[in-house]
């Protein structure tokens, strides 16, 4: 009873506003999420040192729910090993990959995490033949790769900003890439293909700004 | 095990040796000799890699150092990069390959020019000369000359030359002289060596024989850390004089060195052997044409070759196998007219030709290349020194060099004086980053050299293997630049009594620096790397020696080298904000500035040497205590930003190694000398494996 009255005057409120003022920015917005999420496996197969391509199949994830998934069209990205793919355009050529079916787009932004504020500067572009829209190898897209130690690293700075399968705007920084995170991971010992990253996602519609 | 016990008892047994002698040398030394006399200092030092010509030391406008016989023998080394590494400003490093080479006022071992009486040695890897490759057996004299001297020298003399002068016969009468060494790790060192000289003709032999089991810092690993070698020097010398005006000189010189190695991959066992043999050959004759003209011919060939396989002891399967030969031939002509007494105008010709074939390379490849140098060194007043000097190489693979040089000379007083130069320096572009062709099988990465690049991104694009290319191929038409420097060297130097003192602020800005950077990625979403310049960097800060010899018996030597050594775009990118670092606690990202930028990998902020040198003449025995220290440096990058900073986790610590030696003399004809380096027993495995423990060592020797 008493949230059917929440739920009422919420709506009056609304009204009461939209004839007030007569502003998109003004609609009543979901509140931005904020979340770290741990440990999403990435496994692949195949890859050097193996003569074998790259295959088997990406780790997908919903901003929106914070989850990994396995539904073939509510997902954003999806990882496996260090490639991360999104679900908008078309599959780059690669073994195994998901079929696009969204409108997914990533930009890679350069700062700490919270000086990215808002997506709208930035460029946009999607998977395609040409390659994976955060493109892959050692200093081409999130990741260092340090042969001396062995060592998968972030690259610190680099801020992945994606538009979602269903056009929201979210943006995310890798943490690690080794199994629970260690401060100081020992590339011959921890085990990779454990993203931890955190991110913001602004669940409404037509919104690109992060705070 | 049992080896390893054997190697300690054999410690323990030089120990007890070695502290028995020096304890009764110092309190056996019951009366001092308080004989104070005159003190004179080296003024007949001279040197003949500043300028080609004989220079008296204290005259020469260049930073210079100068290791003489007497310190080789004294100190107990028997190696050239042993002694290099006690001298002010100069220290051998292992860069990121693993190689060892030696580093002056911060600049790397690539720029660092080798030579032997007055030619350069070849054969690097991975741009750095291995200087244990050399014997300090024959050697009369180490001439050092810090910044660039391209201007007579050409390539790779950015940083710096190393000169090393071999013993001459000195009289009519055989002089030999045998020496045997036995150190820690089973280390033999035998030399030997005879020379004479009979009215026109003079000749000289020198053998040495270098053997140790090697040494190991991780017994639980298969494998040792350096394994068992073996290696042997021969260099024979002539002389013969024609005339009073024609004299010829020739040198053979041959070094060969046996290795076994090991590598244990996803533990499987290969095994295998890694082998060089060079050998050097030289002939010049020096021409006198009346008293104004010295003429000298001089002809030289060096070869270097180094082979290296490994394969499976239980398969035969071959993991790998590596062939490098490289030789040069250099022919060239010097003329020095001396236009009045002091004013003397030096010119020289010659011609290069380098051959390189080695794994990773199509086929041979072949560099030629035609200089001049012209130097005028002279008087304008009567105690200021100028000398002005400038080379011209033409190159077949990479655009030609103009490299002037001025510096000066100014003798305030007897005691003070002060010098300063600017010079130009140059380093071609090398074989490997014009021609090489490797893919790395565990990662699967490409590296291309500069000059096959374009055709080989072709090639894998038409076999489908690339993703896309990062750059407009007709870019990468431009040939590579050499990498280039200028060094500034200002000093002074103060000579007083029983003091010397030499300061000096240096400053070298390099630019086009060559490195490697993607220009293509492939579908194993790996990257096709080759070489471009790009990088700009400086090394600056100041050297001090000081030298007080407190009485004939007690000369005390300190020396120390600030250094500052940084890359010029990364300052600029960390002025901008635009350097990031994670923060291994929390994993959040912050921003970077100058403040954390700790500088290039290897290079130590302070490196410093003190030395005891303690003589008492009526035993004949001579004593010397040397510590070298070098402060905290960087490895390489761990957080993947591309510079050493705070939040980096690669520093070594800072370190001070103390080597101590012990002379006795027997009736001028014996010899006896035992010695530590690395005293008290520093290491640090996991950074540096090329720092072995404590060695101990025993020599006698005999000359006739």
């Amino acid at each position: 009873m008493k949230s059917t009255f929440q739920v009422l005057s919420f709506f009056l409120l609304s009204i009461l506003f939209f004839s007030c003022e007569n502003d998109d920015d003004a609609l009543p917005s979901e509140a931005i999420e904020s979340r770290t999420v741990s440990n999403v496996p990435a496994p692949q197969t195949g890859g050097p040192p193996s003569e074998d391509p790259v295959g088997g199949p990406f780790t997908k994830f919903s901003f929106a729910t914070a989850t990994v998934t396995t539904s073939d069209t509510e997902w954003d990205i999806a990882f496996r090993g260090t490639t991360i793919a999104i679900n908008g355009g078309v599959p780059t050529g690669t073994n195994d990959e998901p079929v696009r079916n969204g409108e997914a787009a990533a930009a890679i932004a350069t700062g700490t995490f919270p000086s990215v504020t808002d997506a709208n500067d930035l460029s946009f572009i999607q998977d395609s033949e040409n390659g994976f829209a955060i493109p892959v190898g050692s200093d081409n897209g999130w990741y260092n790769y340090n042969p001396q130690v062995n060592v998968i690293a972030p690259i610190p700075g680099k801020v992945l900003v994606i538009k979602t399968h269903d056009g929201k705007f979210a943006k995310m920084e890798i943490l690690s890439y080794y199994k629970d995170a260690p401060a100081q991971p020992d590339g011959f010992v921890n085990e990779s293909r454990f993203y931890t990253f955190q991110y913001v996602y602004n669940p409404n519609e037509g919104q690109t700004a992060f705070e | 095990m049992l080896k390893n016990l054997l190697g300690m008892n054999l410690n323990n047994l030089l120990a007890i040796a070695f502290t028995s002698v020096f304890t009764s040398v110092i309190f056996g030394q019951e009366h001092i000799d308080l004989k104070d006399s005159v003190l004179i200092q080296d003024l007949d030092e001279v040197i003949v890699t500043a300028t080609r010509t004989v220079r008296q030391l204290s005259s020469v406008p260049l930073p210079v150092t100068l290791i003489s016989k007497e310190q080789l023998r004294n100190t107990g080394v028997i190696r050239l990069n042993e002694i290099l590494n006690e001298q002010t400003g100069i220290i051998t490093v292992a860069d990121e390959s693993g190689f060892d080479g030696v580093q002056i006022q911060g600049i790397a071992a690539d720029y660092i020019l080798i030579l032997i009486n007055g030619v350069p040695l070849v054969g690097r890897s991975a741009g750095n000369f291995d200087l244990s490759r050399l014997t300090v057996g024959n050697i009369e004299q180490i001439e050092i000359v810090k910044g660039p001297s391209s201007s007579l020298y050409g390539s790779e003399a950015l940083g710096g030359v190393i000169n090393i002068i071999t013993e001459h016969p000195k009289d009519d009468k055989i002089h030999g002289d045998a020496s045997y060494r036995f150190a820690s790790f089973n280390t033999h060192d035998i030399n030997v060596g005879v020379d004479q000289r009979i009215k026109k003709f003079g000749y000289s032999f020198f053998a040495n024989s270098l053997y140790s089991d090697g040494y190991d810092l991780f017994p639980e690993v298969v494998g040792q850390t350096v394994p068992e070698f073996n290696n042997h020097t021969f260099n024979g010398q002539v002389f013969y004089d024609f005339s009073k005006n024609m004299k010829l000189f020739a040198s053979g010189r041959y070094y060969r060195q046996d290795q076994d190695i090991n590598l244990l991959i996803d533990e499987e066992l290969f095994e295998g052997s890694s082998d060089i043999k060079e050998s050097n050959m030289q002939l010049r004759l020096d021409h006198h044409v009346g008293n104004e003209l010295a003429l000298q011919y001089e002809l030289y060939y060096t070869n270097y070759m180094a082979t290296e396989f490994l394969q499976s002891p239980v398969t035969d399967a071959l993991f790998s196998e590596s062939d490098f030969d490289q030789y040069l031939l250099r022919p060239e002509i010097r003329a020095t007219y001396t236009i009045k007494p002091k004013h003397d105008l030096t010119v020289g010709v010659g011609f290069n030709q380098e051959r390189l074939d080695r794994t990773f390379f199509d086929e041979e490849v072949r560099f030629d290349s035609e200089y001049a140098f012209v130097q005028y060194d002279f008087y304008p007043l009567k105690k200021v020194n100028l000398i002005l000097g400038a080379r011209y190489d033409n190159h077949s693979a990479y655009r030609s060099q103009f490299s002037p040089k001025a510096s000066t000379h100014w003798k305030i007083s007897d005691v003070v004086s002060v010098k300063g130069s600017v010079g130009y320096g140059f380093k071609a572009p090398d074989f490997r980053q014009l021609y090489f062709d490797f893919t790395n099988s565990a990662v699967g990465y490409t590296v291309l050299g500069y000059n096959v690049a374009v055709d080989k991104v072709l090639e894998l694009e038409a076999q489908g293997q690339l993703l896309d290319i990062l750059f407009d191929l007709e870019e990468l038409g431009e040939p590579l630049e050499a990498e280039s420097s200028i060094g500034y060297n200002l000093g002074a130097s103060y000579t007083k009594g029983k003091v010397r003192l030499n300061l000096n602020l240096f400053r070298n800005d390099f630019q086009n620096l060559i490195d490697t950077r993607a220009i293509a990625r492939q579908i194993n979403g790996q990257n096709v790397f080759s070489y471009a310049n790009f990088d700009e960097i400086y090394t600056t800060g100041l050297e001090l020696d000081i030298h007080y010899k407190v009485s004939d018996r007690l000369t005390l030597s300190g020396g120390y080298q600030l250094l500052y050594a940084k890359d010029k775009q990364k300052r600029v990118a960390l002025e901008r904000g635009e350097v990031f670092a994670r923060d291994p606690r929390t994993l959040q990202t912050v921003v970077l500035d100058n403040s954390d930028y700790f500088g290039l990998v290897n290079r130590s902020r302070h490196t410093a040497n003190t030395k005891i040198f303690y003589n008492i003449p009526e035993w004949d025995v001579h004593m010397n205590l040397r510590v070298n220290y070098r402060s905290r440096y960087g490895l390489f990058d761990s957080n993947g930003n591309d510079i050493l900073d705070t939040f980096d986790t690669t520093f070594v610590n800072g370190y001070a190694l103390v080597n101590l030696a012990l002379n006795k003399t027997f009736s001028d004809t014996y010899t006896l000398q035992l010695g530590a380096n690395n005293l008290f027993d520093y290491r640090d495995a996991d950074n540096i494996p090329g720092l072995a423990g404590i060695q101990l060592f025993t020599r006698i020797g005999v000359n006739f």
